[in-house]
């Protein structure tokens, strides 16, 4: 049995290896369906944007963007700005009116590419995949505070996401919001 | 000047130089073991301590796959279920506070490996027979506990999001189940029999202590 076992475990460990990335896409997008797309994630936001994809970047208030600071800036896909929302009770900024995304980093990397440079990502791909550092300027490290640490943290539709950006399947009318967690 | 901390390595770079790494520490070890009196059980739980600490933070590149869980049962078979339970929470705390990350999941993973102790102890008459490890049941019960452990760990998501996103979360993690079942595996394959020779040597004989207590009586 022993003689046996050895080789057998590692073929398996190989065998999972492998088809481990295979399983994590099938699995990824089976739990997105139990991930409903809430419409309160779409609260506040212009109703022209609300079948399409929207990136939004919340700021904390010790740490505000210079160019986002009376609230949340609406910017559209070209990159002008429609409005801005104090309602949200935070500052920052959402990127919308996209369609046809389905890979969250595409997604992440054009829609922030929009707002001219205000809302640059800085991330470094590590095993785990890109691992997003810094958005807008603000690097999560140089967040400190009443707390152990800080990062940026991601939500996919009004809830947490289970998954990094690197990822996330996105559907239609998908909202990706940023902001800082800490632990 | 140039700097050599900065090259950088490529992931399956990583994994190799780790493996190095644990490997001279694994041979260290058992090396180590040798020179060790007969039942010196608590030193060979420091050395478990050492071994689980180490794999698991060098392993770190591959997902879940770490030595950790395969150590704590067999420290339940042969040590029982307190000492396996207190190496657990050990090497859980101490690799987490030292490179991993130590937050509320700790708990979880401090409780689940030492449930996975409690498993071995309990377990142990039915994998123990005659002195040898049976390698079916072991594997069996590895795998399994590869499985239970990360849900359990997933428990943790109650604490924060709420259990509507439990679902999601154990389907998104199932191939990280994968990983530390196929992980647990192989450590039995490979490591069982020589650490089950050497836990055996430390293992409190039964009938010695009594006769010790007679003797102090």
């Amino acid at each position: 049995m022993s003689d046996l076992l050895k080789p057998t475990s590692i073929v398996i460990l190989l065998v999972v290896i492998l088809v481990a990335p295979t399983i994590q896409d099938r699995m990824s997008a089976e739990a997105s369906r139990y991930v409903n797309d809430s419409e309160s994630s779409h609260d506040g936001l212009p109703t022209i944007w609300d079948d399409k994809q929207v990136l939004c970047v919340f700021f904390p208030d010790d740490y505000p963007h210079q160019d986002f600071i009376g609230g949340v800036t609406l910017i559209a896909t070209d990159g002008e700005t429609i409005g801005v929302n104090d309602d949200f009770n935070r500052t920052g900024a959402c990127v919308g009116g996209f369609n046809g995304y389905t890979d969250g980093m595409d997604f992440m990397m054009d829609s922030t590419r929009t707002a001219r440079g205000k809302l640059s990502v800085g991330y470094e791909v590590g095993e785990w995949g890109p691992y997003v550092h810094t958005i807008g300027g603000l690097n999560s490290n140089s967040v400190t505070g009443d707390f152990s640490g800080a990062y940026w943290h991601l939500d996919h539709n009004g809830a947490m996401s289970m998954v990094g950006i690197g990822d996330l399947a996105m559907s239609e009318g998908d909202v990706l919001a940023w902001s800082i967690g800490t632990w | 000047m140039y700097d050599f901390h900065n090259s950088a390595l490529s992931p399956i770079q990583t994994i190799l130089l780790n493996a190095a790494i644990l490997s001279i520490i694994v041979v260290s070890l058992m090396r180590s073991e040798r020179s060790l009196r007969s039942q010196s059980q608590w030193t060979m739980l420091a050395l478990l301590f050492v071994f689980g600490v180490s794999g698991r933070i060098l392993l770190d590149p591959l997902p879940n796959v770490q030595p950790v869980t395969v150590l704590v049962l067999l420290a339940g078979v042969y040590y029982g279920a307190p000492r396996a339970f207190a190496l657990a929470a050990t090497i859980a705390l101490a690799s987490n506070i030292l490179y991993l990350g130590h937050g509320p999941w700790t708990i979880f993973q401090a409780v689940g490996w030492g449930l996975v102790g409690v498993l071995g102890a309990s377990l142990a008459d039915r994998l123990i027979v005659d002195g040898q490890l049976r390698m079916t049941p072991l594997v069996i019960v590895a795998a399994g506990s590869g499985f239970a452990f990360n849900w359990f760990v997933s428990l943790s998501i109650l604490l924060g999001p709420g259990s509507s996103m439990l679902v999601p979360y154990l389907l998104n993690g199932l191939s990280f189940d994968l990983y530390h079942a196929a992980g647990n595996i192989a450590f039995v394959a490979w490591m069982s029999a020589p650490l089950g020779e050497m836990m055996l040597r430390h293992r409190k004989d039964p009938s010695r202590k009594s006769v010790r207590d007679v003797a102090s009586n």
